[in-house]
């Protein structure tokens, strides 16, 4: 107790946790109790002291409910710096409200919070909590380092497993970190110091400690499950979550078997299917109840021509089935960051649901919560990582398509006229491909007003850009975006006295480089690699002559190559041409200065001018 | 004779397209639209929009508001698919005389499926009930079987309690192709009412009357001395006259979006009502919102509001040790104290609002206090200590600007002090805050002052005082293309308060990645921050610097960019045409003093002109000044911003002088080898 004491206060926090630091945890014990397979008691008591206002949130004064959880004690102390009660906070005086998430329309998911305001900095919050859950699928994990810029002083976690079903338990990266293991099934940990974000780290969880438990026998909002490994827990998911709800109304059957009388392979099948699908559906996201994991069902997406992740997937699959194309649901962790559903522990893990296509030796993945991404296109978001996918004899990890560095690219051809007061217009052309085509896509759908914007804030280096004209080809059957743009801006070759300064890459300049880091700590990534080419005509007037160009560039390093050049073909053209190729890898953080210096050096040649006089 | 052809022609016109909207009546014609005629970008039209507020007197809870909402949204695109799922916020009250309710909701979704009309009904498995907050639940729902192409039509009421009108919004950010509007109000609550005139959109709307009727059955027992009584049965109507404003209205343009707007609903067509008296018969007249004086004078008698005011058992003793020698005269002196006080001892909450959220006495011992709270009691400790303070109520930029007196037009409240002839304005919810500087969000137009006596006036809430940047930058460039040296910023007043809010929980080192963000090859050290925390001082912000990279050399000649990485790149003013305002809040002073060290064995070749840019006479002013001394260049650079209202018709030539400023921070410099 005494020592308890001493935590409230927080002039005695060791200099070495307040490094880095917004928050310190003090002092978390968390102890889960597994009474039987639909009985699981999770205590969690801390003490967070908060060092300045960034931080507010990280107390972790909050807890999620429905109903088949039970909150049996939530409360909360606030103390100042010097260790004094300033506010207590029982279970009635916290915060509740709808835990519905950005995008979903509702959920029956609602969370019991802290609001409160701090008055000085640094304060101290004590949260207890007690919370029956009836559901075992999730077993709270295990983070002893909570995110960056959080240190932990005295952090435990223990599972206590009465209920005779067999617990798993994976630590990963505790190797690196001081955490103490006094048995299976409990850790603890002391002076865990911050870590601080730095561009191009991998994932948190990556690199950062933490602890996955599992039970092989679950219960999930009722439904009673099995996991013993990857296998028995998609078999589990395809006999109680699936099956059941995949029949369709014969004239829906009918018609898919109409459009797809001449196709020729599966494939075609599923692409038709897929694009049927797209016309007459939507995605929006109600959760309820174990709906939360369980698709609706197909009849009912088809009936209202909307669904989530899994309802939509489901339907297509229901249609695809009834076609006899093979095909898996399949669960996945959606994002721009690559996260892997983990091979080597079978648990309920993602947040995201797709549909997989066996064809041949390979995996076409299909998105079916959007209404216009091109057949087997994934990048950017479900690229590039293990998925499980559910077969009828059990489930399988797979990795999903990956998008290679030269599939990823963006080629700009321009053809530009220079006139002698610095003015230029220019028709520009450019293609993309891979990740890149998603990057670009989306513009056709805007306004004609946010277009022109887009390419304004795209070139937003060209002060006083004019876009007159644009003209997009979107092909989705191979995948290609074509942009051809006419665009003009008045003195966009600098004078210098009475030169002309002319920066010849125009319409692809990299202007920033990754951070400076005194001393990187941590290891760092390129998710995905890409290429860019360019090939600029540049049309000058014959009052001009050229007094300099930039000499040829190439560079070539580990993480990528850079050429760039420029020639004179005519006495009134010259030609740009650059390539700039970025491969996807990971390094180690000794590496860093010199991935920071490849990319200075192509800002800086990016910005490379000639100069041109006047003949006299 | 030439106009009857054209009313001819017109009508002629009408009568074609005349749809039937009564609800379920969606013709084929209508699905078979694909994109609407006069604006082929609109994702969504509302094709029909009918609302009509009325009052219906139920015995024993009085009058209830009726809102009733018929809708027919056709949906071009995919994009327009948002508008299929609708949401109806709701007031909960803690008893049930104080909720609102949604009744008869009934919605269905049409498509053209092979030449044939199929309609969709919404059913339960589409409607969702949140509770969102303590105070408000929401209901939700979204139509089945939505594709391009298809027609959405909802119709239901929304049954309130209360007397307060929505405001009536005639615009949305998709067409309307016809909108009815109905509002009839009691003879007994009287509404002004207003037409946004800030909109470009101007409804039609007139005005007539109709007859209601109040039905009162009464059990009354007659009583005479003798017989013991009997009970009567009796139905009594009463007739009234009920004020009518009505509108019907075919093709409403959209409101335009764009970027650095305040607050788009500023300029969106609206009517707004607010109910300004109540005079039941045979009862005195209940004033509320008749005049501005009228409206600050219920505010002011509203407990919540004057009483607060009024408290100062809470704080005598800690405001009496305080001030304890601090002579009675030195006000500037006892102000600064008690605004401190306040500062340090109550923190905001997040709240708005102009009253006390749980009384000031409350939130005192608490520490934490919404607007209300915290300003009125500055307001009552400034008196306390000898001071002439006053309340002014105040509307946010996003809660509008108010048109007519309404009490609803007010969210925020900040306090008035007289010192010397002059009005200073405090505000003790932020951390940054201090004399004249206020948060943005509050710096709406006028504020109204609330004197001692109740009596009121408005008070000119845009700042007058310049906020500066002064930076000195000293630039030594050296051969081998690199430059190094020190800067110096100093930032007053609004520019002081976002560096402290930009920096605020950063380490130094937090603090040198911020700065060294875009900027190149550029090495920052020795960071000193002056007055961070000291509010009343300007801060000053310095540094060394090693810029690896400076110049590039072409042909022998090296040519650089004076102001360094401290020159602006690019401009921010990227639309061809405004249709809002551009707010810059307050007026400001940037300058810079640039000293730039030419390498040994160079000599200038070129340098950039001396120019002298002007915006509107002298509302914008960017002066550029080059001069060669010896070994040195100087440059002093500068913009002043004394307008902080750009409007639309100003904009193409405020823009121009923009980019004007922009090419000339990026002119270079030529080098020779000597």
């Amino acid at each position: 107790m005494a020592q308890e004491e001493l935590l409230l206060q927080s002039l005695l926090i060791p200099s070495e946790l307040r490094e880095n630091a917004n928050a310190i945890v003090r002092l978390e014990n968390t102890e889960i109790e597994i009474i039987a397979v639909d009985k699981m008691i999770y205590k969690n008591k801390r003490i967070v002291t908060i060092l300045n206002s960034s931080a507010d949130s990280k107390h972790g004064a909050y807890m999620h409910y429905d109903e088949n959880t039970s909150i049996k004690k939530l409360e909360a102390k606030i103390y100042s710096q010097q260790g004094k009660e300033i506010k207590k906070f029982r279970k009635n005086d916290f915060n509740d409200r709808s835990a519905v998430e950005g995008g979903t329309l509702y959920s029956d998911s609602r969370v019991k919070y802290l609001g409160y305001t701090p008055i000085n900095y640094p304060y101290t919050v004590v949260f207890e909590t007690e919370v029956e859950y009836r559901s075992t699928a999730f077993i709270p994990s295990w983070q002893p380092i909570e995110g960056y810029h959080t240190s932990s002083q005295n952090v435990s976690y223990n599972i206590l497993n009465t209920s005779g079903i067999d617990l798993k338990i994976k630590a990963s990266n505790f190797e690196d970190y001081n955490i103490e293991k006094h048995n299976e099934n409990h850790y603890s940990a002391e002076n865990l110091k911050a870590l601080k974000y730095e561009s191009y780290s991998p994932p948190f969880s990556d690199f950062a400690p933490l602890l996955k438990a599992s039970l092989i026998q679950f219960n999930m909002e009722g439904v009673e499950g099995r996991n013993t490994n990857w296998n028995d827990f998609g078999k589990w998911m395809n006999d109680k979550l699936i099956q059941g709800t995949q029949e369709l109304p014969q004239h829906l059957i009918d018609e898919v078997k109409h459009l797809t009388a001449n196709a020729q392979s599966n494939l075609e099948k599923a692409k038709i299917v897929y694009q049927y699908m797209q016309n007459r559906t939507r995605y929006i996201s109600v959760q309820v109840g174990i709906g939360g994991w369980k698709p609706m069902l197909a009849s009912d997406v088809n009936r209202l021509g909307y669904g989530d992740c899994k309802g939509l997937t489901n339907y297509t699959k229901a249609m695809l089935d009834e076609l006899g194309v093979e095909t898996y649901y399949t669960v996945i962790y959606g994002g721009r960051d690559i996260r892997n559903i983990d091979e080597s522990f079978s648990s309920v893990q993602g947040n995201h649901v797709i549909l997989c296509v066996p064809d041949e030796s390979d995996y076409v993945w299909l998105e079916c919560t959007s209404q216009t991404v091109p057949f087997a296109y994934n990048a950017n978001f479900t690229d590039d990582r293990d998925a499980l996918i559910i077969t009828p004899e059990g489930g399988k990890i797979v990795h999903t398509k990956v998008y290679k560095t030269e599939d990823n690219l963006l080629d700009t051809q321009a053809a530009i006229n220079l006139d002698n007061s610095g003015n230029i217009s220019a028709e520009v052309i450019s293609k993309s491909y891979g990740t890149q085509y998603g990057q670009h896509e989306g513009k056709e759908n805007f306004s004609v007003k946010d277009q022109i914007l887009a390419y304004k804030e795209y070139w937003n280096y060209i002060n006083g850009l004019d876009v007159s004209e644009m003209n997009y080809l979107n092909d989705k059957d191979s995948i290609v975006f074509t942009e051809t743009v006419k665009v003009s801006a008045e003195r966009y070759a600098a004078k210098a006295g009475n030169r002309l300064l002319l920066q010849p890459n125009l319409f692809n300049r990299i202007d920033s480089a990754p951070n400076r880091y005194d001393e990187r700590t941590l290891p760092f990534e390129v998710d995905r690699g890409f290429v860019d080419t360019d090939r600029y005509e540049i049309k000058i007037p014959n009052t001009l002559q050229v007094e300099a160009l930039m000499n040829p560039v190439s560079i070539e390093t580990k993480f990528g190559t850079y050429n760039a050049s420029i020639s004179q073909i005519s006495e009134d053209t010259l030609v740009y041409e650059r390539e700039f190729i970025m491969h996807k890898g990971n390094y180690t953080k000794e590496e860093y200065d010199a991935f920071r210096a490849f990319w200075l050096d192509v800002v800086k040649y990016d910005k490379s001018k000639i100069v041109l006089k006047p003949n006299s | 004779m030439k106009k009857l052809i054209v009313i001819a022609v017109l009508f002629l016109a009408q009568t074609i397209t005349a749809q039937n909207y009564k609800f379920g009546k969606v013709s084929e014609e209508e699905l078979l639209e694909k994109s609407h005629p006069d604006y082929p970008e609109a994702v969504a039209a509302i094709l029909y929009s009918k609302k009509q507020v009325s009052f219906q007197y139920y015995q024993g809870r009085g009058f209830v508001q009726n809102n009733e909402v018929h809708q027919r949204i056709k949906i071009y695109t995919k994009e327009g698919f948002d508008y299929a799922t609708k949401m109806i916020s709701l007031y909960q009250g803690e008893s049930s005389s104080s909720r609102e309710e949604v009744k008869g909701l009934k919605a269905y979704t049409y498509n053209l499926e092979g030449g044939k009309i199929v309609k969709d009904k919404l059913t339960k498995s589409g409607i969702f009930d949140e509770e969102t907050s303590k105070y408000r639940s929401t209901t939700k729902f979204t139509m089945p079987n939505i594709k391009e192409g298809c027609i959405i039509e909802f119709e239901y009421i929304v049954q309130s309690p209360f007397t307060s009108i929505d405001d009536v919004t005639f615009q949305q950010l998709i067409p309307i192709k016809r909108m009815e509007l109905k509002v009839s109000t009691p003879e007994y609550y009287k509404y002004s009412k207003i037409l946004n005139p800030r909109a470009s959109f101007v409804p039609t709307i007139e005005e007539t009357t109709e007859r209601g009727q109040i039905t009162l059955t009464s059990k009354a027992r007659a009583v005479s001395q003798r017989v013991v009584s009997k009970t009567i049965n009796s139905t009594r109507t009463i007739d009234y006259k009920a004020n009518v404003i009505m509108s019907t209205m075919d093709n409403i343009p959209p409101l335009k979006d764009e970027n650095y707007v305040d607050n788009l609903s500023n300029y969106q067509a609206k009517l707004i009502l607010e109910l300004e008296e109540i005079a039941w018969p045979d009862e005195p007249i209940k004033y509320l919102s008749t005049s501005w004086e009228k409206v600050t004078k219920t505010i002011y008698d509203d407990s919540d509001f004057g009483d607060q005011l009024k408290k100062n058992n809470y704080y005598e003793d800690d405001l009496n040790a305080l001030l304890s020698g601090v002579p009675e005269t030195d006000l500037p002196q006892r102000a600064a104290i008690v605004f401190n006080h306040v500062k340090s001892k109550v923190k905001w909450n997040d709240y708005y609002g102009y009253t006390s959220e749980q009384g000031v006495a409350k939130a005192y011992k608490q520490g934490t206090g919404n607007s209300g709270d915290i300003n009125l009691m500055l307001t009552s400790m400034l008196r306390y200590a000898g001071l002439d303070a006053n309340p002014v109520l105040v509307s946010t930029k996003s809660n509008g600007i108010p048109l007519i007196p309404t009490r609803s037009g007010f969210n925020y409240v900040i306090t008035a002090v007289s010192l010397d002839d002059s009005t200073i304005l405090l505000d003790a919810t932020r951390k940054f805050t201090t004399a004249n500087i206020l948060p943005t969000n509050s710096l709406n137009w006028l504020g109204r002052l609330i004197k001692e006596d109740g009596s009121s006036g408005w008070v000119d809430l845009i700042p007058k005082i310049t906020s500066n940047e002064s930076v000195s930058l000293n630039v030594k460039l050296s051969s081998d293309l690199s430059a190094s040296g020190k800067v110096r910023h100093q930032f007053t007043n609004y520019q002081a308060k976002n560096i402290r809010n930009r920096f605020d929980n950063y380490n130094n080192e937090e603090i040198i990645k911020s700065l060294e963000k875009d900027k190149g090859e550029i090495d920052i050290t020795e960071l000193e921050l002056e007055h961070m925390y000291d509010i009343n001082e300007a801060v000053s912000e310095s540094y060394s610097y090693v810029l690896n990279n400076a110049m590039e050399d072409i042909g022998g000649n090296l040519y650089v960019t004076p102001l360094l990485f401290l020159a602006s790149k690019e401009n921010p003013f990227k639309e061809d045409v405004r249709s809002y305002p551009i707010d810059f809040v307050y007026p400001i002073a940037d300058k810079y003093m640039v000293n730039v060290m030419i390498p040994e064995g160079y000599t200038v070749e070129s340098l950039p002109e001396s120019v002298k840019y002007q915006f509107n006479g002298a509302d914008g002013e960017f002066t550029y000044l080059s001069k060669l001394n010896g070994n040195f260049i100087q440059f002093s650079v500068s913009l002043d911003l004394n307008k902080t209202l750009i409007l639309p018709e100003e904009y193409q030539q405020f823009k121009e002088f923009y980019q004007l400023m922009i090419e000339k921070q990026t002119e270079q410099v030529v080098l020779k080898k000597i």
